[in-house]
């Protein structure tokens, strides 16, 4: 992107290849900084048979996935892995969010650090809901200290993360993901790929602030070849407890537009409910903290049956 | 800043520091050699100067940070960048949105459609009002669906970009809107806008919501700005409660169990500068692109961005004076 004195252009930014495998291949990475890494990932994986053998033990791997931070994605997979495990389901849930991982909080985990064993890293175990989990938030056990790493070395912990990690037979894996569609996304969707993912889960507010941020990770899923099983809309919603009024606290109708223009079904509505932050913020399941027939519980309830449905029916 | 390796191992000293292949951290690195024998030192910056010289009109830099999604921070960026022109309307802004994978400012400002031209000054920053200008991948992008499926070089590269070539002219205030997180784009952002004479002020707001899932990711980037030398001016609560249309009840949708914004001042020894309350005429006129500061005078939401604003003036001409 360079222009000639006097001239005047219009600048864009130049593509990444459309296929996934020309990464680092094509004439329009030459040049591009990113172009050694893009080759280094493209590689095969010397220990891509051990990450088959541990995944390959887990039935239905689902990934949630936003693009935009703060929609919900680690309030949706811990409550999808609840109403499953409630059905009698052995899942786990791997939080690959480097940065700002929200698992250990919300399973109530934060203060188990994870042990290694000679088969590899024991599963974390929620004691609300015999969930396994594993987080960077177990492993690193950072506190208030900032995880500041670059790409290259939250790949490599992910990496690690699924290769050593003992997880055992599971009908379920949830996968809760960062904001974006970067290192660490396609990080776990190559981790993933030879064992058939059932697909993505994607949240959204109603905001178009979000959709607009959220077209993109649907577009990320195409490119990739990632099958999406559907779209939530979160926080859609408030009512409140005095007078019942419903309140759009942040506008509507984002999940409805996503799924007309991009064909994909929306799967439910989770309106917003101060209960649940509550629930989450003290790693209790929400299904004990809520009244059964709350609308949370109720939503959520009818998206669970729709994807094991769907899942479970290929 | 010294350099770290992504392959190095936990502590290492940095490529460009003085332990550099010899400390104990570096037993087993696969640099080891190349930093012990001198050769692997990484070579000056060329743009260096170029960058020095772009952020030599800009006063004040001020990053929006937060390490949590959601909480506001390019709602907050384009407001308190409204704010400080409605104080004083001779105020040059300009807004730098480096959230590559997920553009706002675009759409918060009402520019989307606008392209970017190019001419031997630099790159031109899309000007939204006479002294608010602003620049985002949003705009460089063929569509407004496309996935930025960057990794961190590539990243980094274009933010160099966006200090280098955009012609920002002479500005008051460099106002930085960053993703969640703290990774390359943060690391790139501080790098570059380090870069620069010492009489120029680069600080920090930080923003959250009530809750314990927010003060955790937030307490990180507090560290972050800390391990960096970066002041932080102040701490934002934002969506501190609801008020219903209707009945007027007051609730706290996103309830602060640990005590919120107010708890996490008092334990950083931070200043608070101000709990905004949840308006869903915000998100409307966030997404329309429109100045809820205009359309809304009155509102708690305008007031507190106003109390907001006048915290950075004061912050920055204290600065100024020192």
């Amino acid at each position: 992107m360079t222009s000639q004195a006097g001239d005047i252009e219009d600048i864009a930014v130049q593509e990444c290849p459309s296929n996934m495998e020309d990464a680092g291949k094509a004439e329009v990475c030459v040049g591009c900084p990113g172009r050694e890494l893009c080759l280094e990932g493209n590689k095969p994986d010397p220990d891509q048979k051990i990450i088959d053998t541990r995944l390959r033990a887990i039935k239905h791997k689902i990934l949630v996935l936003s693009g935009k931070g703060g929609v919900g994605k680690s309030s949706l997979a811990v409550m999808i892995a609840q109403l499953l495990a409630s059905d009698g389901k052995s899942v786990g849930v791997l939080d690959v969010d480097v940065c700002g991982p929200s698992i250990p909080l919300m399973m109530g985990v934060a203060d188990q650090p994870v042990l290694d064993s000679q088969w590899g890293w024991k599963p974390v175990v929620s004691p609300s809901s015999n969930i396994k989990t594993l987080s960077v938030g177990s492993l690193l056990a950072s506190g208030s200290q900032a995880v500041v790493w670059r790409g290259p070395r939250k790949t490599s912990l992910i990496r690690r993360m699924v290769k050593d990690k003992l997880w055992g037979r599971l009908d379920y894996l949830i996968v809760d993901t960062p904001p974006g569609t970067s290192d660490e996304h396609l990080s776990i969707v190559k981790l993933l790929a030879h064992t058939h993912p059932e697909g993505a889960v994607i949240v959204t507010s109603p905001q178009k602030l979000a959709t607009g941020v959220v077209s993109r990770e649907i577009r990320f899923c195409q490119k990739l070849g990632i099958p999406i099983l559907g779209l939530i809309e979160n926080m859609s919603g408030f009512r409140c407890p005095c007078c019942s009024e419903v309140s759009d606290v942040f506008s509507s109708g984002g999940g409805e537009y996503l799924s007309v223009k991009y064909g994909v079904p929306l799967l439910g509505t989770v309106p917003l409910e101060p209960q649940l932050t509550a629930a989450h913020e003290t790693g209790s399941n929400f299904l004990v903290q809520l009244p059964p027939h709350s609308p949370t519980v109720e939503s959520v309830r009818q998206i669970v049956v729709t994807l094991q449905a769907k899942v479970e029916g290929n | 800043m010294s350099q770290v390796p992504d392959n190095a191992p936990e502590h290492c000293p940095g490529t460009g520091s003085e332990g550099a292949g010899s400390a104990d951290a570096c037993a087993g690195c696969p640099n080891q050699q190349i930093c012990s024998s001198g050769v692997g030192t990484t070579p000056p910056d060329p743009d260096v100067g170029a960058v020095r010289e772009r952020l030599s009109g800009i006063k004040h830099k001020i990053l929006v940070l937060s390490g949590k999604g959601g909480v506001g921070k390019s709602t907050l960026t384009a407001m308190m960048a409204r704010a400080l022109i409605t104080l004083n309307n001779n105020t040059e802004v300009g807004i730098l949105d480096v959230d590559i994978c997920g553009p706002s400012q675009p759409r918060v400002l009402g520019a989307q459609n606008e392209r970017v031209h190019s001419s031997g000054a630099g790159w031109s920053p899309i000007y939204v009002c006479d002294n608010l200008c602003v620049m985002s991948i949003g705009f460089l992008l063929n569509s407004d669906d496309d996935a930025v499926i960057w990794r961190g070089p590539k990243k980094n590269g274009l933010i160099k970009q966006f200090i280098r070539d955009v012609n920002w002219g002479e500005l008051d205030y460099l106002i930085v809107d960053t993703p969640p997180g703290t990774s390359d784009e943060h690391l790139s952002i501080v790098h570059y806008l380090s870069t620069s004479t010492s009489t120029s002020t680069l600080a920090a707001v930080v923003v959250t919501t009530p809750q314990e899932v927010s003060l955790l990711d937030v307490r990180k980037e507090i560290t972050f700005c800390q391990k960096l030398n970066i002041p932080i001016i102040g701490i934002v609560e934002n969506m501190t409660t609801f008020v219903c249309p209707k009945c007027k009840t007051e609730t706290a949708i996103f309830p602060a169990t640990t005590g919120g914004g107010p708890q996490l001042a008092k334990d950083t020894g931070l200043p608070l500068l101000a709990r905004v309350p949840l308006d869903p005429t915000v998100a409307r006129d966030c997404d329309s692109g429109l100045n809820h500061l205009t359309l809304h005078p009155d509102s708690k939401v305008t007031q507190m961005y106003m109390k907001i604003a006048e915290q950075i003036v004061e912050y920055c001409n204290g600065k100024k004076q020192q």
